[in-house]
C-alpha cells in the first residue's frame, strides 16, 4: 500500500497490521462494543408501569447493574471498555459526585 | 515470665488449640463489597469478626462460593476474570484462577461452584478473542480447576457448555452439576456429557407463558435446595382476557435433582431471590420488600417493607432467623415469624455489596 496514506484510526490500524502480518485481524465492518445490545426499560419504569417497584434508593441498584452491564446504554461499560469508571468510588450513596460522564477514547 | 510458667504454657497449648477445634459450629455470614473487601460476620453476636482484602479485585467483587468445610471463601473478582480463594481464618489468598490471558479475554458470568468434597471448581466462560480491530466471540465453555493448584490455577479440562449460563449447582453426590441457562443442564463432571435438559424456558406448566428467571444467587444452605422466584403470565381462568402475571416459585433438590414449580401469587410485589428455611414450610424472599412464602399450601404469609433494596436473602441453620444482604453496604437480621427487624450490621467503608452473592457457613 505504498502511496496511500492513512487518513483514519481504522486505516492506521491496517498500516500497522501489515507491517506485524496481522492484516487478517482488521476488518471493514465495525461492530458493536459493550456488554449486550440488552434495550430493557432501565430505571424510569418498573414492570408494572409505575416507579414503586424500582430499587429503592436508586443508589442501592447502580452498581448492581453496571457491575455485570446490565444497562449498557445508560452506564459505561465497566467490564470491558470503561473498567475505571467506579474507582475511588465503592458506595454509589456516598461517593455518586465523582462518577463522570465517558466519551470515546480516541 | 519465668521458664517455669512457659513449659505450663506450652503443656497447655496442644489442649487449647484441641479445646478451641472442638468448639461447636456457629453460623457466620460472608459477605463481599467494593473496592476489594470480604467480610466474615459472626451471626449471633452481629459482629463483622473478619475484613479482608482481596488482591487484584479491580473493584469489583461477585458471586462467593465457600468451601464445604467453611474454611475458604472462593470470590469472583477483577471484572468477572478472576476467582480468588481467600482463607476466611487468615485473610490469606490460597487459590487464584485468572481466566484471561494474552488475546483471549474470559469473563465468568456469576456462574461456579465447588465440589462437595471441595477438591474441584467448575467454571463457567465465556471466551472472547481479542484481534487488532475486532473482538471474535467464541464457544462457551465449562472449566474444571483443581483447588489445590495455589495462585496459578490452570484448568486441568474443559469441555463445552451451552450459552447464557448463570448459575453452577454442585451435585451432592460429587459426580454431576447443575447449569442454570435458558434450561437446566445436569452435567457429568469428569467427562463433561450433558445427561439431562430439563425445562426452564421450555418449562413444563400448563397455561403459564415462557418464564422469565434472574438468578445467580447460588444459595442453597442450609437445606441444599436450590429456591429462585421465576415469573410468567398465566392464561386467565375465562380462557380470555389480558394475561395475569405470576410469580412462582422454582426449586432443585440439589441431593435428588428433583425440579418444582408452584405458583405462589398474582405479582404484586418483586422479589430478586430466594431461601428455603430449614425447619418449617417456608421461603423467603427479598427484594424492596422481605416476603415470607409458605409452602403449605403455596402463599404470601408476610410481607413487610424494607428500608432499602436488598437483592440477596439467607437463613440461618436454626430457622429462626433471617438475613438481607447485597446491594448496599449493610446486613439486617429479621425474626422469621414475623418478620420484625432485629438487627442491623453495617460493613466497615461502607463499600456497595452490589452483585455479590452472601452466603451462610458452619465454622
Amino acid at each position: 500500500m505504498s502511496g496511500m496514506k492513512p487518513v483514519n484510526t481504522k486505516a492506521q490500524l491496517l498500516t500497522e497490521a501489515e507491517r506485524s502480518g496481522h492484516v487478517e485481524e482488521v476488518v471493514t465492518m465495525e461492530s458493536v462494543a459493550g456488554c449486550a445490545t440488552t434495550f430493557d426499560p432501565g430505571w424510569e419504569v418498573d414492570p408494572f408501569g409505575g416507579v414503586a417497584s424500582l430499587c429503592q434508593p436508586m443508589e442501592a441498584d447502580l452498581y448492581g447493574c453496571s457491575d455485570p452491564c446490565w444497562w449498557p446504554a445508560q452506564v459505561p461499560d465497566t467490564l470491558n471498555t470503561y473498567p475505571n469508571w467506579d474507582a475511588g468510588a465503592p458506595s454509589a450513596q456516598n461517593d455518586w459526585r465523582e462518577l463522570d460522564a465517558v466519551f470515546p477514547k480516541k | 515470665m519465668n521458664p517455669k510458667t512457659l513449659l505450663r504454657l506450652a503443656l497447655l497449648l496442644p489442649a487449647i488449640a484441641q479445646a478451641a477445634s472442638a468448639a461447636p459450629k456457629k453460623d457466620y455470614i460472608v459477605t463481599g463489597s467494593k473496592p476489594d473487601r470480604l467480610f466474615l460476620i459472626d451471626a449471633a453476636a452481629r459482629r463483622v469478626v473478619g475484613d479482608f482484602k482481596i488482591p487484584g479485585a479491580h473493584d469489583w467483587v461477585g458471586t462467593i462460593v465457600p468451601s464445604p468445610d467453611g474454611r475458604i471463601a472462593y470470590v469472583l473478582v477483577n471484572r468477572m476474570e478472576s476467582i480468588a480463594g481467600i482463607d476466611l481464618g487468615t485473610g490469606k489468598e490460597v487459590f487464584r484462577a485468572d481466566l484471561s490471558s494474552p488475546g483471549e479475554r474470559v469473563k465468568c458470568l456469576f456462574a461456579f461452584d465447588v465440589t462437595p468434597d471441595g477438591k474441584q471448581m467448575l467454571v463457567y466462560e465465556v471466551p472472547v478473542k481479542l484481534g487488532l480491530s475486532e473482538y471474535q466471540v467464541e464457544p462457551t465453555r465449562f472449566a474444571v480447576f483443581d483447588t489445590n493448584a495455589g495462585l496459578h490455577a490452570k484448568p486441568v479440562r474443559e469441555f463445552p457448555a451451552p450459552r447464557r449460563v448463570h448459575t453452577l449447582l454442585t451435585d451432592k453426590n460429587d459426580r454431576t452439576f447443575f447449569a442454570l441457562g435458558f434450561d437446566l443442564y445436569e452435567y457429568d463432571i469428569a467427562t463433561g456429557k450433558r445427561l439431562e435438559t430439563r425445562g426452564i424456558r421450555h418449562w413444563d406448566h400448563p397455561g403459564h407463558s415462557r418464564p422469565d428467571l434472574l438468578a445467580f444467587w447460588p444459595v442453597s444452605e442450609p437445606t441444599g435446595i436450590f429456591a429462585a422466584p421465576i415469573y410468567s403470565t398465566r392464561t386467565p381462568a375465562a380462557g380470555h382476557g389480558a394475561p395475569v402475571p405470576v410469580t412462582s416459585l422454582m426449586t432443585l433438590n440439589l441431593r435428588t435433582g428433583a425440579l418444582a414449580y408452584h405458583d405462589v401469587e398474582k405479582t404484586s410485589a418483586l422479589i430478586f431471590s430466594t431461601v428455603l428455611s430449614p425447619t418449617e414450610p417456608a421461603a423467603f424472599g427479598a427484594y424492596t420488600q422481605l416476603t415470607k412464602i409458605g409452602l403449605d399450601p403455596y402463599r404470601v404469609e408476610k410481607r413487610v417493607d424494607l428500608p432499602h433494596t436488598y437483592y440477596a436473602v439467607l437463613v440461618s441453620t436454626d430457622g429462626k432467623e433471617v438475613y438481607t444482604a447485597g446491594a448496599m453496604c449493610d446486613v439486617t437480621v429479621f425474626d422469621a415469624d414475623t418478620l420484625a427487624e432485629k438487627a442491623n450490621i453495617r460493613l466497615p467503608g461502607c463499600g456497595d455489596q452490589s452483585v455479590t452473592s452472601p452466603r451462610l457457613v458452619r465454622r
